[in-house]
């Protein structure tokens, strides 16, 4: 136990950096408690009573925000099923099956992890005003579907699983699929926790493609509705309001956080992977 | 059980097939925030306050005086560009938009605008009610691309407790220079009598501020900023002889350093120096400052425009309008169209509360416009507002890439003549790429 003790100055300097990372949001959670007229005056005002929850108010009474926070979540919860569906499904696939051109697909898969949104932005923009798609929830979900991220992660975690569990169970009469259902897909859950958390969080906070594509506030998601909600120079005049929104829209982010904690942790420690 | 399923399927159909609307639909699409708790359902345009509840406000009574007409209204993260740009795109772009004057260029050019003058005439608007100013930025080429709405600008806001310290007063007015060397000759007993800066400026992240002074001094000297459609001309001595005032302000510490635009709103509420120059749109809530006991402005604030430090009375300006993407419509949906523009044109007095000016000159008259606290002080810039020539196109790009040049030059980051040439090139450059 003694020797997996920390430093007393490794310790001071994780507390170090743990408030440099921390002040940022306590600042902004502490502006969105205060007054818009107090904060124009002097932004300081933050750090002193009195509070005032007027800011939290305002964004609950605006008339679509509970309809932008459903379509967020639709959104949100949407892709990131259809990913865990794509990309188990595509990672069992390369990992344990064999069919032609298996190697020069998956270097195609991982060719578009170079390639950034912005890249195919205006063909794909097309593609959805020819299929109607815009205004619509697989308009803002399909193109979450398609990242190349998901299929190469499962691969990787698939190709960790040792094959003697497969090859015992098809001894026993399993079918391929359902290898991959009763076998292998349970032991893939931590990476399925983690990649959801991932794609959920990614698609919770995509402001780019729901600008582009919702364009009616029926179908605006949470980062989009509250950006149209801003008047012009929010960061002057209506800085508590700005504040409260980014806290309100970050809240679903730190349930998710904390019910995946221990995930999100291990992925981020690179030992998700075994 | 498949007979029952089947009737509470028909039943479920039967009651989504709500009765079809027939009446002509109009998209009006807008930026300037989302207030539909305050003003959700209000009708009553006299009692609304800032742009997003006066216009709120109209778009229901609008809706409720002509019931005949369906209006869809589209609330945009401001400016909505992006989008409408997508929607176009996609060729589902809404009927009517607002958008600033200094865009409407980038989109007539490509005629992804209509003119208006048919649905003016239609909604009985006559085009020659408009400002001068504010006429300016909806012709292009000829034509009208949009209904102005207002005509936006800098000014000087100004803390008159403090030039009185200074001995800048007059008649209960302040003294503002005339000249460059009265500026700096005023800007130092400024400093010496309060200890403060003359000016308090956003310097930092703050392109458009800096263009707009630049910009504002150029057109007053009558110097010819885009020759023509692909060129810029900022390498000139009057570009630098302005730059180098600007510049000396900051070296003898006579203007606030290093703010952001919200550090110099602070500054200048707080009362730490004397003139803010900043938009129309800071109007009110200053004026709110300014009847608050207790507050640094209280009982003690002024607004000018710019003054003229060189040749004429001139202020580069800008507005809002509102704009018809091009589209198949039908004559009803344009007649619908029509009665909207006709009803904001009649409501443009009210819109004037903001701070910005009204778009029509008979308005600019009015007692009752002018009974509106410092509107009498400001209304000249409907006269000697400027705008850009109408085929000036991409403002947006134009002025980041000058503002950026230019608070370098002005905090002495860089040699003037250098900035000024590398604004000059740069925005050559981008033009020379466009198609």
């Amino acid at each position: 136990m003694r020797g997996n003790r920390l430093s007393p100055l490794v310790t001071g300097l994780l507390l170090l950096g743990a408030l440099v990372m921390l002040a940022p949001m306590l600042w902004t959670l502490l502006l969105s408690f205060k007054s818009n007229a107090a904060l124009m005056a002097d932004s300081g005002a933050a750090f002193a009573p009195p509070y005032t929850l007027e800011n939290y108010a305002a964004i609950l009474r605006g008339s679509l925000t509970l309809q932008w926070l459903a379509n967020s979540l639709i959104v949100a919860s949407g892709a990131t099923v259809g990913v865990l569906v794509l990309s188990s499904l595509a990672g069992y696939g390369f990992a344990r099956l064999e069919f032609p051109f298996r190697r020069t697909l998956f270097v195609i898969v991982l060719l578009g992890l170079a390639v950034p949104e912005q890249a195919v932005i205006l063909p794909r923009h097309q593609l959805f005003a020819m299929l109607g798609l815009h205004n619509s929830y697989p308009g803002l979900i399909l193109p979450s579907l398609t990242g190349a991220f998901g299929v190469f992660f499962m691969t990787q975690y698939f190709r960790a699983i040792p094959r003697e569990l497969d090859e015992a169970a098809l001894l026993d009469g399993a079918s391929r699929f359902t290898v991959f259902r009763k076998v292998l897909l349970p032991l893939t859950l931590p990476a399925q926790a983690t990649l959801g958390v991932f794609t959920f969080l990614a698609a919770w906070n995509d402001y780019w493609w729901p600008l582009i594509s919702a364009t009616t506030s029926d179908y605006f998601t949470l980062t989009v509705g509250l950006a149209s909600a801003q008047m012009n120079y929010a960061q002057t005049s209506g800085l508590g309001f700005l504040m409260a929104q980014a806290v309100f829209a970050s809240i679903p982010i730190l349930v998710v956080y904390i019910i995946f904690q221990k995930q999100i942790v291990r992925a981020m420690a690179g030992t998700m992977v075994r | 059980m498949i007979a029952r399923a089947l009737a509470f399927g028909f039943a479920g159909l039967l009651a989504g097939c709500a009765p079809a609307d027939d009446r002509p639909e109009i998209v009006v699409q807008r930026f300037f925030g989302e207030c539909g708790a305050a003003y959700g359902t209000s009708t009553d345009v006299a009692a609304a306050e800032t742009e997003c509840g006066i216009l709120t406000t109209l778009i229901n009574r609008f809706e409720a005086e002509n019931p005949d007409i369906a209006v869809k209204v589209n609330v945009v993260a401001w400016p909505g560009y992006p989008q409408l740009a997508a929607q176009i795109a996609a060729g589902d772009p809404p009927d009517l938009v607002t958008m600033h004057q200094s865009v409407i260029a980038d989109y007539s050019g490509a005629s992804l605008i209509e003119p208006v003058e048919p649905l003016l005439a239609q909604a009985t608007v006559d085009p020659g009610a408009f400002t001068p100013a504010a006429r300016a930025g909806v012709e292009k080429q000829g034509r009208l691309y949009g209904m102005p709405w207002d005509t936006i600008g800098r000014l000087w806001h100004i803390n008159t407790a403090l030039m009185d310290q200074a001995g800048l007063m007059r008649d209960g007015r302040p003294v503002l220079p005339n000249s460059p060397e009265e500026l700096l000759a005023h800007a130092r007993q400024f400093r010496a009598r309060t200890g403060k800066p003359y000016l308090i400026q956003a310097q930092v992240g703050a392109a458009d501020f800096h263009v707009a002074l630049l910009y504002t001094y150029l057109l007053a000297r009558g110097s010819v900023i885009f020759p023509d459609d692909r060129h810029i001309r900022l390498d000139t001595p009057e570009a630098r002889e302005i730059v180098l005032l600007f510049r000396q302000l900051n070296a003898e510490g006579l203007t606030t350093l290093n703010r952001d635009f919200p550090a110099a709103t602070a500054a200048f509420i707080q009362g730490e120096g004397g003139i803010f120059p900043v938009g129309t749109w800071m109007l009110g809530p200053y004026e709110a400052e300014a009847a608050r006991p207790g507050s640094a402005l209280y009982g003690q604030y002024a607004v000018a425009p710019f003054p003229r430090l060189w040749g004429e009375e001139a202020a580069f300006v800008d507005g809002h309008a509102w704009v018809v993407p091009t589209a198949q419509r039908s004559p009803e949906e344009r007649a619908a169209m029509a009665r909207f523009l006709g009803f904001l044109a009649r409501y443009n007095s009210d819109w004037s509360r903001t701070g910005q000016l009204p778009a029509f000159a008979a308005l600019v008259e009015t007692p009752a416009f002018r009974a509106l606290p410092h509107r009498a002080d400001i209304a000249a810039l409907t006269r000697t507002g400027r705008q850009l020539p109408g085929y000036v196109e991409r403002q947006s790009a134009v002025q980041g890439l000058i503002g950026e040049e230019l608070e370098a030059a002005i905090t002495g980051a860089k040699p003037v003549e250098a900035a000024l040439r590398d604004a000059e090139r740069r925005v050559n450059q981008l033009y020379a790429q466009m198609l």
